[in-house]
């Protein structure tokens, strides 16, 4: 690792700024003036969780941790435990007679956008109900267009052996079928979020940036400019539903160019100074399924960093799919993920097996938990100043329950987010809307009221704040 | 959780009436390269070799996403439609003449197009488009237009991986171009250049709009650097362009009322490209378009299959049935190296490469006819594939063909052992997978997933005893479980002499094996009965008419990027009717499908 510190004469640029940049030196130092900024990472795994196992004994306050958290001890003060939300109507089965897709498919494309998936004929489920993708937007990218945060990247998504690139592997969305898909690359995820930081001179003044990239920036703006116009001239051409494709492209294009001809936002360093460290480069795929802990790691400190550097504010960090199927030889545990987490049986391999991957699961949160607090910010730590959502798409594994989604907070969001609890709601279950709002209001965007299906209830979680 | 009885639904308690709750075994549903389709699966609800529908009214985008209170600014959830579920097409050629086309999303180049256009306009290695993200995968297929959309990542991704490829493409100007600068001057030539080039990267003549915008590029390049700069330039401003990334279909029809759009000669070309060759057209289709030879549908026809012929065909009618068998999975499955130590990297890609190879001699060397696929007796191997099989191994890298030993039974495409694989568990073979891909993609009779609250997990191979033993609860533990099991594991059942990795065997734990299975609830009245392994499973299929029928079905969707729905009852029609006319023919299928109305007309732009 290599402390960043905010000199100019330390603050590296390299050729390979062609993908992301970072601010003027100047605007990042602070003096520990500033407020940090606060940050949503969304930490998905799949396959659900045994309630028996994940939910902490005690009081609000008071509480002790189960088999499946049991790692996340260190970081218990920092947890707010969510019990008794649940997916909204529309995603339940049949509740609204929509029933579109099965129960990991609905969880996934509703998990972040508290809507159902679209009728269609694309996806087979139980009961012969079909779907299509999800129908609306995600609430990170709500939160992108709520907030348009300063940073070179306005969100990140990262996939650790996503692999899979059907409706259950797709959390994130801009709009209805229009899904996010995530990095799954890490030196591909380590060059878009650092090159720019690594790349000598500072854009905009004269003399300091290698002429070659800086003609190169030119250039892009120069592409950028021609062709944005003409998708902008063929908006009036194309019929309504291809005009909103179009207008997709245009905005992702819009979205890129910045960082693309060394124009970066406004990112510095987000407390007045705290340690940006840049991670060393990363040489490998860590594609191989044994590797999975490997490219999980490679991400999560990826995801840290690019947090204490301000390169993204909001994040999300997908673990293989809904549904997984991945097989944790390295656990020596033969069956697929999936397939072991229906066994009913309450002891046996199986059993066994399921609670270790869960288990193994919260570990690699918990490094990640770990990662975050110990970057320094002002009278606190970068998890302080960070909402992470871990989320799953399903409920009791062994019953595809979406009534009661196992759902723990970690980190206080500056503040906004009274952590340290186990927070009960008992038989007066939350819709999962509610848990987007609250999300959205840890992230400043305090005035929202609704989001999602409008089946599901308003305003934000009581008692979080 | 909610109470069983409430998920039943009404096709399944046609069969069975109690609820499979608790069984002791079951199975995972498995990948969704066979796994999706749509209704009709039901042993006593199949409806023939189209049960997919998809209605033709579009599904509602959703509204407005996130509302904030007061003034604040809505994040708009507003979405591109998505086809809604409609009651399933009937294909038959009653339904001609076609009033109306289905409605097709804007097409985006998959990766695969995107690596074959720049293959084939530029010469460089399409390999460099593997940077971009892979495609989202909609009823086994990567080309579903409705979901093919550009986020940030493609957008970075078409910057940088363009410039990539311009970069490589401007290292030898002269293979570019056959304008010498030095003679006939900078500008004329980046001006032949914008119109030569950009002609086929658009796929149509340029307009001087494009014309300017290209030589703009250039100028961003030339301007304080070179003539070669400034075609790099241009290269990479027309690879970025839309017009490039999309398959626009945006003439004006000659009668604005039409509700059936005729193509443009230039757009049935761009069409005809993609379906055959799964890249952009050439200079010669672009003069035939631009000629007017592309007018008839006879025209269409001979120009087809005169593409047929050209190499890059190969590849691209290829990639339709890697997706379709779902070995494109292959680089993600997974066995255990405990069991399957042969199952290297190099194995898997030596499995990769059979099937591709397997097409290429059915379709351009052997008799195009279906029913090879599933019944010739031979196998492509390269590396330690040949040791799998049992067979000499062949020299040099590239696969060769052999004919396997005839004791092993093997029979086309369903023995292959890259299929076999993916139809698999990581430490066993799975009886439901093999039997649902019958199912699903021959039969086009999708089963459904277990009910949600049913254990299927796999029975362990500690048990002991044969698959046909341990997955025996399937049929015996619970009516609603052999509901569908009866329609998948009797057909899988019959593949057991090949292991998790399609290695043959005689016995399974040491205990014989009991091919024995039956084919229950087809349409088809000749697949149905009992019958032992699967060669004579293949021969059943081979002699179908609803595989016939699925296949074309399937062909349908890829070719069309899109489900089908009630508008192209006549189309699909048509297809099937196509295949079944030329007795099986996969050419004729292929040349076919050039000549569906569902080929020759878009729908009108709503505006």
């Amino acid at each position: 690792m290599n402390p960043l510190r905010f000199t100019r004469r330390n603050l590296l640029r390299g050729s390979l700024a062609a993908t992301a940049a970072v601010p003027l030196l100047d605007a990042r130092r602070v003096d520990g003036a500033a407020t940090p900024p606060t940050r949503l990472v969304v930490f998905s795994t799949p396959n659900g969780t045994r309630n028996n196992l994940f939910w902490p004994s005690g009081t609000e306050t008071d509480f002790q941790l189960k088999t499946i958290t049991a790692p996340l001890e260190d970081y218990k003060q920092k947890l707010t435990f969510l019990r008794g939300i649940r997916l909204n109507d529309s995603l339940q089965n049949g509740a609204l007679g929509q029933n579109l897709g099965s129960e990991h498919a609905r969880g996934t494309g509703g998990m972040l956008t508290a809507r159902p998936l679209n009728p269609g004929s694309e996806f087979i489920s139980f009961g012969n109900t079909t779907s299509g993708w999800g129908s609306g937007q995600s609430i990170d990218q709500y939160l992108v267009d709520r907030l348009d945060p300063p940073t070179t990247h306005k969100s990140f998504q990262m996939g650790v052996h996503v692999r899979d690139t059907e409706v259950r592997a797709r959390i994130s969305y801009r709009a209805s079928n229009q899904p996010v898909p995530p990095r799954e690359d890490p030196r591909d995820a380590f060059s878009a979020l650092f090159s720019g930081l690594m790349t000598p001179g500072t854009p905009g003044m004269p003399g300091t940036v290698d002429p070659a990239l800086e003609r190169l920036w030119a250039q892009r703006k120069s592409v950028f400019d021609l062709n944005n116009a003409e998708t902008e001239r063929l908006l009036g051409i194309v019929g309504a539903e291809d005009r909103i494709k179009l207008q997709a492209h245009l905005d992702s294009m819009r979205d890129v160019e910045m960082r693309l001809v060394g124009m970066p936002g406004s990112s510095g360093d987000p407390s007045g100074g705290s340690t940006c460290t840049t991670p060393t480069a990363i040489d490998s795929e860590f594609a191989v399924d044994d590797q999975y802990l490997e490219a999980g790691r490679a991400h999560m400190d990826l995801a840290a960093a690019a947090l204490a550097c301000d390169q993204t504010r909001i994040l999300t960090l997908q673990w293989s799919y809904s549904e997984s199927e991945h097989v944790f030889q390295f656990l020596d545990i033969s069956g697929n993920h999936h397939a072991i987490s229906h066994d009913f049986a309450s002891s046996g391999v199986n059993f066994d097996a399921y609670n270790r991957i869960q288990t193994w699961y919260a570990e690699q949160l918990a490094y990640f938990l770990g990662k975050l607090d110990s970057y320094q910010e002002g009278d606190g730590t970068l998890l302080d100043n960070t909402v992470v959502f871990w989320a799953t798409e399903i409920g009791e594994s062994t019953a595809h329950d979406l009534e009661l989604m196992p759902y723990v907070l970690a980190g206080s969001a500056g503040g906004r987010i009274r952590a340290g609890r186990f927070i009960d709601y008992g038989n007066s279950r939350r819709d999962n809307n509610q848990l987007l709002i609250s999300l959205a209001h840890a992230m400043g965007a305090e005035d929202l009221t609704s989001c999602g299906d409008p089946s599901g209830a308003t305003g934000p979680l009581p008692n979080l704040v | 959780m909610r109470p069983v009885s409430g998920l039943l639904k009404p096709t399944l308690l046609l069969l069975f009436a109690t609820a499979c709750t608790g069984a002791e075994t079951g199975e995972g549903e498995g990948t969704g390269a066979t796994g999706s389709g749509a209704s009709g699966a039901g042993a006593a609800a199949g409806t023939g070799g189209s049960s997919a529908g998809s209605g033709a009214s579009t599904g509602a985008g959703a509204g407005a996403g996130m509302s904030a209170g007061g003034s604040a600014g809505t994040g708009a959830g507003a979405g591109a439609a998505g086809e809604g579920a409609g009651p399933p097409v009937v294909p038959t050629t009653d339904a001609c003449p076609t009033q109306e086309v289905t409605r097709t999303a804007l097409r985006r180049l998959t990766r695969f197009e995107y690596a074959n256009s720049v293959r084939d306009l530029l010469g460089v290695d399409p390999s460099v488009a593997n940077a971009l993200p892979a495609d989202e995968i909609t009823n086994g297929f990567d080309n579903n237009a409705s979901v093919l959309t550009v986020s940030s990542l493609h957008a970075e991704k078409y910057v940088l991986v363009s410039e990539e490829i311009a970069k490589a493409a401007v290292q030898n100007l002269a293979a570019l171009t056959s304008c010498d600068a030095a003679v006939t001057g900078e500008e004329a030539c980046a001006l032949e250049f914008a119109k030569s080039f950009g002609r086929r990267a658009f796929r149509r003549p340029t307009t001087p709009g494009d014309e300017q915008l290209l030589l703009a590029a250039y100028a961003a390049g030339r301007d304080g650097g070179s003539h070669a700069e400034g075609i790099e330039v241009m290269i990479r401003a027309a690879l970025q362009s839309s017009h490039f990334l999309y398959r626009l279909e945006t003439t004006t029809p000659a009668d604005a009322a039409a509700r059936l759009v005729p193509l443009s000669p230039f757009e049935l070309a761009t069409r005809l490209s993609y379906l055959i060759w799964g890249s952009a057209p050439d200079d010669a289709l672009l003069d035939a378009a631009q000629n007017g030879e592309l007018t008839s549908r006879d025209q269409v026809a001979a120009r087809a299959r005169s593409m047929l012929n050209d190499p890059k065909a190969r590849s691209a009618i290829a990639h339709f049935f890697r997706q379709w068998t779902g070995t494109t999975r292959l680089e993600i499955t997974t066995k255990l190296a405990t069991l399957f130590p042969s199952f290297t990297d190099e194995l898997r890609a030596a499995m990769q490469a059979e099937l591709p190879a397997f097409v290429e001699h059915v379709i351009w060397s052997a008799d195009h006819d279906l029913r090879t696929l599933f019944t010739a007796p031979i196998a492509f191997v390269s590396g330690p594939l040949a040791e799998l099989y049992g067979v000499t191994a062949p020299a040099g890298a590239a696969p060769a063909m052999v004919t396997l030993p005839a004791e092993q039974g093997r029979a086309g495409i369903l023995t292959q052992a890259g299929f076999l694989s993916v139809q698999g568990h990581p430490d066993q073979t799975s009886p439901v997978l093999r039997g649902k891909f019958v199912r699903s993609m021959l039969l086009c009779q999708p089963p459904e997933p277990p009910p949600p609250d049913v254990n299927v997990s796999v029975p362990s191979i500690d048990q002991g005893g044969t698959a046909r033993e341990r997955f025996s609860a399937h049929l015996t533990a619970g009516a609603s479980c052999n509901g569908c099991h009866l329609l998948m594991d009797p057909i899988g059942l019959t593949f057991e002499n090949f292991d998790a990795i399609g290695q043959w065997r005689a016995t399974d734990n040491g205990r014989p094996i009991d091919v024995s299975g039956e084919i229950f609830g087809a349409t088809d009245p000749t697949l149905e009965g009992p019958f032992v392994g699967v060669q004579a499973l293949a021969e059943k299929l081979a002699g179908s008419d609803q595989v016939r029928d699925c296949v074309a079905t399937q062909w349908f969707r890829f070719a069309a990027g899109r489900m089908e729905a009630q508008p192209d009852a006549c189309s699909l029609g048509t297809a099937q009717e196509a295949l079944a006319a030329a007795d099986g023919d996969l050419i004729e299928l292929i040349v076919g499908t050039t000549q569906l109305d569902s080929f020759w007309y878009r729908s009108p732009v709503t505006p």
